[in-house]
C-alpha cells in the first residue's frame, strides 16, 4: 500500500504540473482570438489557421487538463444524496464510479480515437478549410487526454482505497484553501476597511 | 426477456441514467458510461449496428471543433478578471449616492448596477458578494427592511443569468442549434423587463411600507457640492442632454438602420456627449457639472465601454459572440491593468478557475453527446417526443409542463446539467409543436435563473449568506449596535422575487413578441462570420467509422441528432452557422 500511495503522490505531482502549464493557454487563446478579430476588421486579413488554432488550444485545455480537474475534484457531481452520506460511503461511491464508470468509458474512447489519429498522421491530413492546420495533433489530443484521465483515475482510486483502509487522509474532504468566492469577499472587505480609514481622520 | 428489453430499452436507459447520476459520481463520466454500457447491450441484442460505437470519437471531435464553446472560457475569464477590477465597487458606491436620496433608492441602485454588471458578463457569485459587502451594510445602517435588502441583492445578482452575454444563453443556443446572436437579441428585452419588475416591486414596497426602504439622510450623502447642495439638477441636465443627442442622432442619421444597430450607435453617441462634457468640465475646472454628475459619468464609462465591446459589436454584426467574448476579456484585462488591480496571482487564479470550469462544462457536454448517441440510436427521442406530444393543451400545455419540470429539476441540477441533458430531449419536441426555439430558449433561461434564488439551495442566497453579517456588530460610522441578517430573512426576502420570476415566465409565454424582436435584427450577427467554420470532413474515419447516411459534417450531424431528419430545417441551420461562401470575404455592406 505504501508503494501505491507513493505512486499516487507521484501521479498527483505530474498532473498538477501539467494543469498549471496548460491553464496558461487560456490567456493565449483569449489574446489570439482578440488579435485575430481586430486584425480581421482593421486590415481585412484573416486566415483559417488562426481560427483553428483557437479550438486546438482550447481542446488542449480541456482534454489534457481533464486529469487536473479530476485531481481537484472539480468535475460536477449531483450531491443531494451523497452529500448527506458518511465520508466512508462517499469514498466507496468513488471507488465504484472510478472502476465501473470512469475507467471503461475513458478506455473505450481512448482506444477508439487512436486509429483516427494514426490515420490522420500517416496520411498527413490537412484541414479542409483553406489555409487550415494539420489535423493529427488535434486527433492525438483525444487519446492523450483520456489516457491522462485514466492515470489520474488510478491515483484517485489509490487514495480512496487508502482512506478506506485507514492509511491515507480523506481526499474528498480536503479543503483546497479558500474558494475563489471567499477570496473575492476578503479582498473587497479589505478594500472597504482601507477606504473607511482613509476617509476619516 | 429479450423482447421486453428491446421494447423498453429507451425508458430503461433513462432510468439507469437517473440512478447513476443520483449516486453522486461526476456527471460527465456517469453520462458517458451509461451511454457506452447501453450501446454494448444494444449491439448484443442486435438492436444497434456494431458501427455505432465507432462514431464515439466523432462525438468528441464534434465538441472539440465547435467554436461556439470558446465563449465559455472567454466569458468566464472576463468575468473573473472584472470582478477583481474594482469596477463593481465604484459603481455601487456612486450609483448608491446618486439614487440614495430617493425612497428605496439604494434598492434601485442595486438593481441598476446588477443589470449593468450582468450586461458586462456578470458572474452571479461576484455580483452578489460585491453587493452584499458594499450595499447591504449601508442599507442596514439606514434602516432598510432586512428581507427586502437581502431579496433585492440576491435577485439582482441573478440578472447575470438572463441578460446577455450570459453563458446560459450561449449554451442554450448551442443545444437548440440556433445562433447565439439571435438568442442574445431575443433575451435582451425580457432581461430588461425583469429588472423593471424588480424595481416596480421595490416601488410598491416604498408606497405601502415606506419605513422598509427609507431615503438616505443628508449626512450620508458624501458627494455633495461644497455649498451643501445635492447637485442632482446637474445630473438631470446632463442626462437630458445626452439623451437628446442620442435620440437626435438616431432620428437623423440612422433612420433606415435596424433597431438594434440604432440603439447601439445612439447609446454610444449619448455616452460620448456625457463623457466629453465631464472631461472638459474636469480639465478646465469649469464647475458647470456637480461632483456627483461628473463622478457618475466617469464610473459609468468602463462598464458601458465593455458592454459596447462585447454586446455592441455582436449586435452590430461586427463580431461573432466568440470574438466578442475574446475582445471583452482583453478589455477587462486592460482595464484591470489600468486600475492597478492586475497581479500575477489574480491572473493565475483567473486562468486556473477558467480552465477548470471550461473543462468540467465541456466534459458534461462530451458525456451527454456520448449518451445521446446511444439514446437516439434506440429511438429514445421518439419515446420522449411521444410522452410530451401526448400532453393535453398543445403548445401551451407543453410549455407549462416543461416549465414546471425545469423549475422542479432546477432544485437539484445546475444549469449546465439541465442544458446538456434535458434541453436536447425537449428542444426537438418544442420545434415539432411549432414553438420558436429562441423564444423557448429564453423562456427556459428565465426559468433556470430562478434556480439561483429559490430557498434553500439557491446559489445567490448561499453567497449572500456567506457575506451578510451573521452576528450582531458595531457599525463603525454610527457607533450603533446592528442586528445580524438571519438566514430566515434571506430566504423570505427571496420569495417575492421568485414569484416575480414566475410572473415573468408567464409574461414571456403570453407575449412572445418581446423575444421575437430578434427576427427584426436578422441582418446582424451571422453574415459577419467570415470564415468557413466547417470542421474537417469525416473522411479520415477508419473503415466502418461512418454510419450509413451520415451527413458530411459534424455540424450537420449534430443538427440531425436534434431533430430527426427534417432536412430542410437542418440545411437552414447549417447554413445559418456556416453562411460564408469563402474565407477572407468581408461582411456584406449594410
Amino acid at each position: 500500500m505504501n508503494a501505491l500511495l507513493a505512486l499516487s503522490r507521484a501521479i498527483d505531482g505530474v498532473t498538477e504540473r501539467i494543469g498549471r502549464t496548460v491553464y496558461w493557454l487560456v490567456l493565449a487563446v483569449v489574446l489570439i482570438s482578440a488579435a485575430n478579430a481586430t486584425i480581421r476588421k482593421a486590415f481585412n486579413y484573416s486566415s483559417n489557421a488562426y481560427l483553428e488554432i483557437q479550438w486546438y488550444l482550447f481542446s488542449v485545455i480541456f482534454l489534457v487538463g481533464a486529469g487536473y480537474v479530476l485531481l481537484h475534484n472539480a468535475h460536477v457531481r449531483i450531491d443531494i444524496i451523497s452529500g448527506r452520506l458518511s465520508a466512508r460511503a462517499q469514498n466507496w461511491i468513488d471507488v465504484f464510479g472510478i472502476v465501473f464508470f470512469l475507467f471503461p468509458m475513458a478506455f473505450v474512447i481512448m482506444k477508439l480515437s487512436w486509429p483516427l489519429f494514426m490515420d490522420a498522421y500517416t496520411r498527413n491530413e490537412v484541414s479542409t478549410n483553406a489555409g487550415g492546420l494539420v489535423v493529427w495533433p488535434a486527433r492525438l489530443l483525444v487519446p492523450i487526454g483520456f489516457f491522462l484521465l485514466i492515470v489520474q483515475g488510478i491515483s484517485e482510486l489509490i487514495k480512496r482505497i487508502g482512506f478506506l483502509m485507514g492509511r491515507a487522509p480523506n481526499a474528498l474532504a480536503k479543503a483546497h484553501g479558500k474558494t475563489a468566492e471567499e477570496e473575492l469577499a476578503e479582498e473587497i472587505a479589505l478594500q472597504r476597511a482601507r477606504d473607511e480609514q482613509g476617509s476619516r481622520p | 426477456m429479450t423482447a421486453w428489453l428491446i421494447a423498453n430499452i429507451a425508458p430503461l436507459m433513462f432510468v439507469t441514467l437517473v440512478i447513476t447520476l443520483l449516486i453522486g459520481f461526476p456527471v460527465a463520466f456517469s453520462l458517458a458510461a451509461v451511454g457506452i454500457f447501453w450501446a454494448i447491450v444494444g449491439i448484443e441484442l442486435g438492436l444497434l449496428q456494431p458501427t455505432l460505437i465507432q462514431a464515439l470519437p466523432d462525438r468528441v471531435w464534434g465538441v472539440m471543433s465547435n467554436d461556439t464553446l470558446l465563449c465559455v472560457p472567454f466569458f468566464t475569464f472576463m468575468g473573473l478578471i472584472l470582478e477583481r477590477s474594482g469596477m463593481a465597487e465604484d459603481l455601487l458606491d456612486t450609483i448608491g449616492q446618486l439614487f440614495g436620496p430617493l425612497r428605496g433608492g439604494l434598492a434601485y441602485a442595486v438593481i441598476f448596477v446588477g443589470a449593468l454588471l450582468a450586461a458586462t458578463t456578470g458572474v452571479v457569485a461576484a455580483s452578489v458578494i460585491s453587493m452584499g459587502l458594499i450595499s447591504l451594510p449601508i442599507m442596514l445602517r439606514y434602516g432598510y427592511d432586512r428581507r427586502l435588502a437581502a431579496g433585492v441583492i440576491a435577485a439582482s445578482g441573478t440578472l447575470a443569468q438572463i441578460i446577455p452575454p450570459s453563458l446560459v444563453l450561449i449554451i442554450m443556443a448551442d443545444q437548440l442549434g440556433k445562433s447565439v446572436g439571435d438568442m442574445y437579441a431575443g433575451a435582451f428585452i425580457p432581461g430588461i423587463i425583469l429588472a423593471f419588475l424588480y424595481a416596480a416591486y421595490t416601488m410598491g414596497v416604498t408606497i405601502f411600507k415606506p419605513q422598509w426602504a427609507p431615503a438616505l439622510p443628508l449626512e450620508a450623502r458624501s458627494l455633495r457640492e461644497p455649498n451643501g447642495k445635492s447637485g442632482i439638477v446637474s445630473v438631470g441636465v446632463l442626462v437630458a442632454l445626452s439623451a437628446a443627442a442620442a435620440v437626435a442622432y438616431g432620428k437623423i442619421y440612422l433612420k433606415d438602420s435596424p433597431l438594434d444597430e440604432t440603439i447601439v450607435i445612439s447609446t454610444c453617441v449619448g455616452t460620448a456627449v456625457a463623457f466629453v462634457a465631464a472631461v472638459i468640465n474636469k480639465v478646465l475646472k469649469l464647475g458647470l457639472l456637480s461632483r456627483i454628475a461628473e463622478r457618475a459619468t466617469f464610473v459609468m464609462i468602463p462598464p458601458l465601454a465593455l458592454i459596447f465591446l462585447v454586446l455592441g459589436t455582436i449586435f452590430l454584426g461586427v463580431a461573432t459572440p466568440t470574438e466578442g467574448g475574446a475582445m471583452g476579456a482583453t478589455g477587462a484585462l486592460i482595464m484591470a491593468l489600468a486600475r492597478g488591480r492586475l497581479t500575477w496571482k489574480l491572473l493565475r487564479q483567473a486562468m486556473d478557475t477558467t480552465a477548470k470550469l471550461s473543462t468540467f462544462v465541456v466534459f458534461i457536454l462530451i458525456g451527454a453527446r456520448v449518451f445521446s448517441l446511444t439514446f437516439y440510436g434506440v429511438n429514445g427521442h421518439v419515446w420522449v417526443e411521444h410522452l410530451l406530444t401526448s400532453l393535453p393543451g398543445g403548445q401551451l400545455g407543453f410549455l407549462i409542463v416543461v416549465n414546471i419540470l425545469i423549475f422542479v429539476l432546477a432544485f437539484f441540477l445546475d444549469f449546465f446539467e439541465l442544458s446538456f441533458i434535458v434541453v436536447p430531449l425537449i428542444g426537438p419536441v418544442a420545434e415539432k409543436l411549432g414553438i420558436d426555439l429562441i423564444w423557448f430558449g429564453v423562456l427556459l433561461g428565465v426559468n433556470m435563473q430562478t434556480s439561483f434564488m429559490h430557498p434553500p439551495f439557491g446559489f445567490a442566497l448561499f453567497y449572500l449568506r456567506s457575506v451578510a453579517p451573521a452576528k450582531q456588530y458595531l457599525d463603525k460610522l454610527t457607533n450603533k449596535l446592528t442586528d445580524p441578517v438571519t438566514t430566515g430573512q434571506i430566504y423570505w426576502g427571496a420569495v417575492p422575487f421568485v414569484l416575480i420570476q414566475i410572473v415573468m415566465i408567464g409574461l414571456v409565454i403570453l407575449f412572445p413578441q418581446m423575444v421575437m424582436v430578434y427576427k427584426s435584427t436578422d441582418s446582424t450577427v451571422d453574415p459577419s462570420k467570415v470564415q468557413i467554420q466547417l470542421p474537417p470532413s469525416e473522411s479520415g474515419a477508419p473503415a466502418g467509422g461512418s454510419q450509413p447516411g451520415q451527413p458530411e459534417t459534424t455540424q450537420q450531424m449534430e443538427e440531425d441528432d436534434k431533430r430527426g431528419n427534417e432536412d430542410a430545417q437542418s440545411l437552414e441551420d447549417a447554413f445559418k452557422s456556416t453562411p460564408a461562401p469563402a474565407p477572407g470575404v468581408p461582411p456584406p455592406p449594410k
